[in-house]
């Protein structure tokens, strides 16, 4: 049984120029307890689709398909059900802590606002749950008081207080959407070891955002790369490194830096993947990668690649996939 | 919050303000006028409308320091009961524009669409209006008084305090921690008290100074046309307007509430500047 299903998931953003699809047929399930790692470069609908299952796309957002958590489609729910299940059920760590925290109140007050809401808790109570919960995050007693207000914090404490606020109500869902790439790296390494240490043993489910092939490597059983607003490919993540099959996996590899020295070779420079992500208001009638890609070929073009299995639990959409293990 | 952070920051807003010359001109002149004003309520050097026709007109002096109108009644009693009338309006004036303007705005903000357009369409045509113009009418519809002339200079800075609160929480509402609140699952109206309306305090204590000053002039001016507080009670507006005949004969009969106005609403634009750029962070000079 899966906590959250994705069924054909199509966002499409009314804008002056037009519809623009963001998201095109989305599909993925995740279990409790599990971890998917959603990666992709900018633009390429990874934040959509935390958003998507948050309830808050903008306005001039429609969605057709399914998005089913604890068997209740989040697309139908008003938004009362839905204010009800955020924070409660669902929980959302943010890419820039600088900016998520609200700079005139306590770090306590913030911490303890969604067990007021969620549990109705008293003042006192929350606030001492609340500190409870600044300790399990690495924030200890007596150095962190409650009182202390967000600028007093540095980059990584701050990230602290913010996962400290989504485990709040203890959610069975933690969507984590670029929760690194505004810290430093030794920052960094500990964040996602915090993160590490919260999902592990417990039945909640990891859904973590990132452009960092390195980052889902380390943290992620599962995951699914994305470009242009579809799935190019998905599998378990020992699997999908062993042997990426879609051109841009492998050009996401070859573009990044650091933390991958024992997957590639010594001294080799880092390669780009030439051009663009296609403009939402004119994508292209085949394959969306094909304008980039270096292996394409005249039946890329008329229609889209339908996703393949290759293995039991590894599927990739590309007509003609890298077969093989991943080079070194 | 424990109340010693509270202190500490009182203690630290004292420090960076005191080497702000406008900020403490501005305060001692504000907190000078709110001593008079509340002196008058229980003591004046004389009665305030005690009239002592044979001591009319006379120049200042030892027993009348700012000497005596044309019924002899005392102008130091009159100007500080005078301030004791201009405050009371201003304040609750005040109050009126930013205790519906406020909310009108925030709910701007955090509704959008329509309720946001017809909000911002009821400012405008409020705005359209020159204030003291259309308070004026106002005034001349209710009736003079003091009662309607606050109602009348209270919708007039509703809009103000509506476009001021509802621009900021714009803003404000773009930014990642309302999204974080919104995540966790904070309804609107939860997160307009509990996050917005605290960021943008600093700036609503600020423009209230400077229409507090604002609703000074103009209930000087109401009651210099008759509008506004009615005889005997005693007002700035309406001493300057019985002094205007007398200009040549007692030029100090206008002179002195004219200083009052003057100095008062300088006062109060000056503690608004001060508490400005004590509270804006951006404002602030690198020290």
């Amino acid at each position: 049984m899966s906590l959250l299903s994705l069924q054909d998931l199509t966002v499409t953003l009314d804008t002056p120029e037009g519809p623009a699809t963001v998201l095109d047929r989305v599909s993925f399930d995740l279990a409790p307890g599990e971890s998917l790692g959603i990666v992709g470069e900018s633009g390429c609908g990874k934040s959509m689709t935390a958003l998507a299952v948050m309830g808050l796309l903008p306005a001039a957002a429609r969605c057709r398909g399914r998005i089913d958590f604890e068997d209740q489609d989040l697309l139908t729910l008003d938004e009362r059900a839905l204010c009800a299940l955020r924070g409660r059920r669902i929980a959302m760590v943010f890419q820039e802590p600088m900016t998520a925290l609200n700079p005139v109140k306590t770090i306590g007050f913030q911490v303890a606002e969604g067990l007021r809401w969620h549990f109705g808790l008293g003042r006192g109570e929350a606030e001492a749950r609340a500190l409870k919960l600044l300790d399990r995050v690495g924030l200890p007693q007596p150095r962190f008081s409650p009182d202390l207000y967000p600028h007093q914090l540095s980059g990584g404490q701050r990230q602290r207080v913010v996962i400290a606020m989504a485990l709040a109500c203890d959610p069975a869902l933690l969507i984590a959407d670029e929760p690194t790439t505004a810290l430093d790296v030794t920052s960094q390494a500990e964040i996602l070891a915090l993160i590490a240490e919260v999902t592990a043993g417990s039945k909640m489910a990891l859904m973590l955002i990132t452009h960092d092939l390195a980052v889902v490597w380390q943290n992620t059983a599962a995951m699914l790369v994305m470009y242009a607003g579809t799935v190019a490919e998905r599998g378990a993540t020992a699997e999908v490194f062993a042997r990426m099959a879609h051109p841009y996996t492998r050009g996401l590899l070859a573009a990044s830096p650091g933390a991958l020295e024992d997957i590639l070779p010594a001294g080799r420079r880092l390669a780009t993947i030439p051009g663009q992500v296609p403009d939402p208001h004119d994508r292209p009638q085949g394959c969306v990668f094909a304008g980039r890609c270096p292996r394409v070929a005249d039946d890329c073009l008329p229609c889209p690649p339908g996703e393949r299995l290759l293995v039991p639990g590894h599927a990739v959409a590309c007509l003609h996939p890298h077969e093989g293990e991943t080079p070194s | 919050m424990s109340s010693e952070t509270r202190v500490a920051s009182l203690r630290e807003f004292w420090q960076r303000g005191r080497g702000q010359a406008n900020l403490m001109i501005g305060l001692l002149v504000t907190l000078l006028l709110v001593a008079l004003a509340a002196v008058s309520l229980f003591w004046t050097p004389y009665p305030v409308n005690a009239i002592d026709i044979p001591a009319k007109l006379q120049p200042p002096s030892a027993a009348h320091w700012l000497g005596t109108d044309q019924f002899g009644r005392d102008v130091l009693s009159r100007i500080m009961a005078g301030a004791r009338n201009s405050i009371a309006v201003s304040l609750v004036a005040v109050g009126i524009g930013a205790g519906i303007g406020v909310p009108l705005g925030a709910l701007a903000a955090a509704r959008r669409g329509w309720v946001e357009e017809v909000v911002m369409r009821f400012n405008d045509f409020t705005f359209a209006f020159p204030a003291l113009l259309s308070a004026v009418m106002i005034t001349a519809l209710l009736g003079p008084g003091a009662v309607n002339s606050i109602i009348a200079i209270g919708i007039f800075n509703i809009p103000v305090f509506a476009r001021l609160t509802r621009g900021a929480a714009l803003s404000l509402w773009q930014r990642d921690f309302v999204l974080a609140a919104r995540v966790a699952g904070r309804g609107r109206t939860r997160i307009t008290l509990d996050h917005i309306l605290p960021n943008i305090a600093s700036l609503l204590i600020v423009q209230m100074t400077i229409q507090f000053a604002l609703a000074i002039l103009a209930e000087a001016g109401l009651s210099y046309l008759g509008l506004g507080t009615q005889p005997p009670d005693p007002s700035w507006g309406k001493m300057l307007n019985e002094a205007q005949t007398l200009m040549f004969l007692a030029p100090q009969l206008a002179i002195f509430p004219g200083l009052a106005i003057m100095v008062t609403v300088l006062g109060l634009n000056l503690l608004g500047d001060g508490l400005r750029d004590l509270l804006d962070p951006r404002l602030r000079r690198l020290r």
